[in-house]
């Protein structure tokens, strides 16, 4: 008993010896290697923690890791999934370094002064950024926002079972031929869903007029108590990639996505006009670390990395080089209409936030659903 | 005994802090609605009266009481022999049934609903296996899926309370009754049943609440067009920003389950008075 003690002890000694030795010799290389690469993150921005709040699956796989190894710093990540989310958290007076807000969104905190502006010196790759995503009405020469991803929202459609003269003819109004009951996904969201029938009935998307509102809430009423819609946000990529409508409401981005995967599925804009959208990316006014987030805003509008972003996501790439060489001859989505978006024509919006106009049609819009 | 009292205030702050306070604030915003820049809000029946006034909240809130009210039957009619089985199976067993029973609630809430979403979708197994036997049945976006949702979210708190009480019991009770000429039936139904109804009921407590309010089982099996009260109070605060109207829902909520727990008290005091009785 005694023998086995002594060796018990003497084993456990070796163990910890052995991990004291590891644990010194890698947090020395560890030391050298980031001295060796960068300066001292610390005395270089203030901090070495970066805090970034973005969409879900929205990200290359390797974006985080490949700024961290470069710059020497730890990101924390949290993920949103509506910008209202992300909007209600802001208000509770959470912290982040960078938000990846949509336009109109970026308009709202712009109002409540939510937001810094960008140190452009710090971002010399503003310069890469597309001509169609570069100073929109939200935000007319970049001060606040370097644009992340932008696309339209189209309609999906099953090749073989939607005639496109339909969809040609009829434009989103198609979603109310009985030829296609209970084959749609509608798109689970005021904003959206508000969007196809405003520009159906030919009227703008920002409209505050009553009446117009009123004519598309009917619009909408008829649609759900006629055709048996399911009403779906990110379970329409899968829904439709396993073919089970024939009709989507659907982000561009996504739509990339579902065609790369199910060679059925095609992707139409209709003439009567689309929301043009962006996601970009901004410095709340309460940021605790300014000069880093600079940095990653920098970081990640360089080549590579809005590469990985876009090859991994689908949606359009901010980046005009990437989105040329990705939609070009050889690149990855050369073959896919859904990921160059429209560009220049008259009866595409950008979306304007309108808190009362958003209550309204919130308000509205779960009354629609919840109608029958 | 009195020197423990004091070990109680911890709770009480807790108690204070965590329900009392936002219960509060939740009936201040249900109250009030946001007024101009000299007053910031006033006091007013607006909200309460926008949701009594309008038939599609009334038909949304008579939606949710039935499928509340069906779930909780189901879990009844199903969980309580499952109970009474776990509770006469012998004691090696009885681990491994309550094993199994409580082994779902290991898994996330949202990942297991997700699953059947996978089962119960066109082209999933079981809408498959169905169209291969001749049945083209609609399964996933429909009341069948939002109440197979529930059940199987929500049966474990049923069959464990009924177990709980079944368990407790004392067992030379059916003895005596069979000692004066009852049969199998008579003994479950003048004994074992009326003293397992505290368990029953604290059963039904424990499933009609959440399947009165969930909101995320809906959305994803009943798909977004199934709106029960919980996706319209969800709706308000994430979307609409209406956090006044969100409040006097929630509040109409409150009222509505406080009743159903004062029904269910009455019962459960009945029920003690003839427990009483019989161990009289």
């Amino acid at each position: 008993m005694k023998h086995n003690l002594k060796k018990i002890i003497a084993l456990t000694l070796s163990i910890g010896m052995a991990f004291a030795f590891t644990a010194c010799s890698s947090s020395n290389s560890g030391d050298a290697g980031t001295t060796a690469q960068t300066e001292d993150p610390i005395a270089k921005y203030g901090s070495d923690t970066l805090k970034l709040y973005n969409w879900g699956e929205y990200m290359g796989d390797t974006l985080i890791s490949d700024f961290e190894e470069q710059f020497g710093v730890q990101v924390i990540v949290e993920y949103f999934d509506s910008n209202e989310m992300m909007y209600t958290k802001i208000q509770a007076g959470d912290s982040y370094d960078v938000l990846v807000p949509s336009d109109y969104m970026i308009q709202r905190l712009l109002e409540n002064n939510a937001l810094q502006p960008l140190d452009k010196e710090m971002i010399p790759n503003l310069s890469n950024l597309a001509e169609g995503v570069k100073n929109l009405p939200y935000d007319p020469d970049n001060t606040y926002s370097a644009p992340y991803f932008w696309g339209t929202v189209g309609i999906v459609y099953n090749k073989n079972n939607v005639d496109i003269q339909d969809l040609e003819k009829e434009g989103y109004a198609v979603l109310k031929n009985p030829k296609y009951k209970g084959k749609i996904y509608m798109y689970d969201s005021e904003r959206d869903s508000f969007m196809v029938a405003l520009k159906s009935l030919g009227y703008s998307m920002n409209t505050d007029n009553e009446a117009e509102i009123e004519e598309a809430y009917q619009w909408l009423k008829e649609l759900n108590d006629t055709m048996e819609p399911i009403y779906v946000t990110d379970e329409v990529i899968d829904g439709m990639i396993n073919g089970n409508k024939d009709l989507a409401v659907v982000y561009s981005g996504d739509a990339t996505t579902i065609l790369q995967e199910n060679e059925d599925m095609a992707f139409f804009l209709p003439n009567e006009g689309t929301n043009l959208w962006s996601d970009a990316m901004v410095i709340p006014a309460n940021a605790e670390n300014p000069k880093l987030a600079n940095e990653f805003i920098n970081y990640v509008l360089t080549y590579d990395a809005s590469y990985g972003n876009s090859e991994a996501v689908g949606y359009t790439s901010s980046h005009q080089q990437v989105m040329d060489d990705m939609s070009g001859e050889g690149g990855l989505y050369e073959s896919n209409p859904a990921y160059l978006p429209r560009m220049g024509y008259e009866k595409d919006e950008v979306f304007e936030d309108n808190t009362v106009l958003k209550e309204k049609l919130s308000e509205l819009w779960i009354k629609v659903k919840a109608s029958n | 005994m009195r020197q423990f009292k004091n070990m109680a205030y911890p709770y009480m702050i807790w108690i204070s802090v965590m329900i009392v306070v936002p219960m509060l604030m939740i009936i201040m915003y249900a109250f009030t609605k946001h007024g101009n820049d000299v007053a910031t809000f006033w006091f007013t029946f607006e909200n309460f009266s926008y949701f009594f006034s309008d038939i599609i909240f009334i038909n949304v809130l008579k939606q949710s009481l039935y499928i509340a009210v069906v779930t909780t039957l189901i879990c009844i009619v199903l969980g309580y022999p499952a109970a009474y089985i776990m509770a006469n199976s012998k004691e090696k067993n009885k681990v491994l049934l309550m094993l199994l029973i409580t082994f779902p609630t290991w898994i996330n809430m949202l990942v297991r609903t997700y699953a059947w979403m996978g089962i119960l979708q066109d082209n999933g197994i079981l809408h498959n296996i169905l169209t291969s036997l001749g049945l083209e049945i609609k399964l996933l976006h429909t009341d069948f899926a939002v109440i197979l949702g529930m059940v199987y979210n929500f049966i474990p708190f049923m069959i464990l309370q009924i177990y709980t009480s079944l368990t407790k019991m004392d067992k030379s009770l059916l003895e005596a009754a069979s000692d004066l000429g009852a049969d199998k039936v008579q003994c479950f139904l003048r004994v074992t049943f009326p003293l397992s109804l505290p368990g029953v009921i604290s059963g039904i407590t424990l499933v009609f609440l959440p399947a009165m309010s969930s909101f995320f089982i809906p959305k994803l099996l009943g798909g977004g067009q199934y709106v029960l009260i919980g996706n319209v109070i969800e709706s308000q605060f994430l979307t609409a920003g209406n956090w006044n109207f969100g409040s006097a829902i929630s509040l109409i909520m409150a009222v509505i389950i406080m009743i159903s727990m004062y029904i269910t008290k009455k019962i459960e005091s009945k029920n003690g008075i003839e427990k009483g009785r019989t161990a009289n």
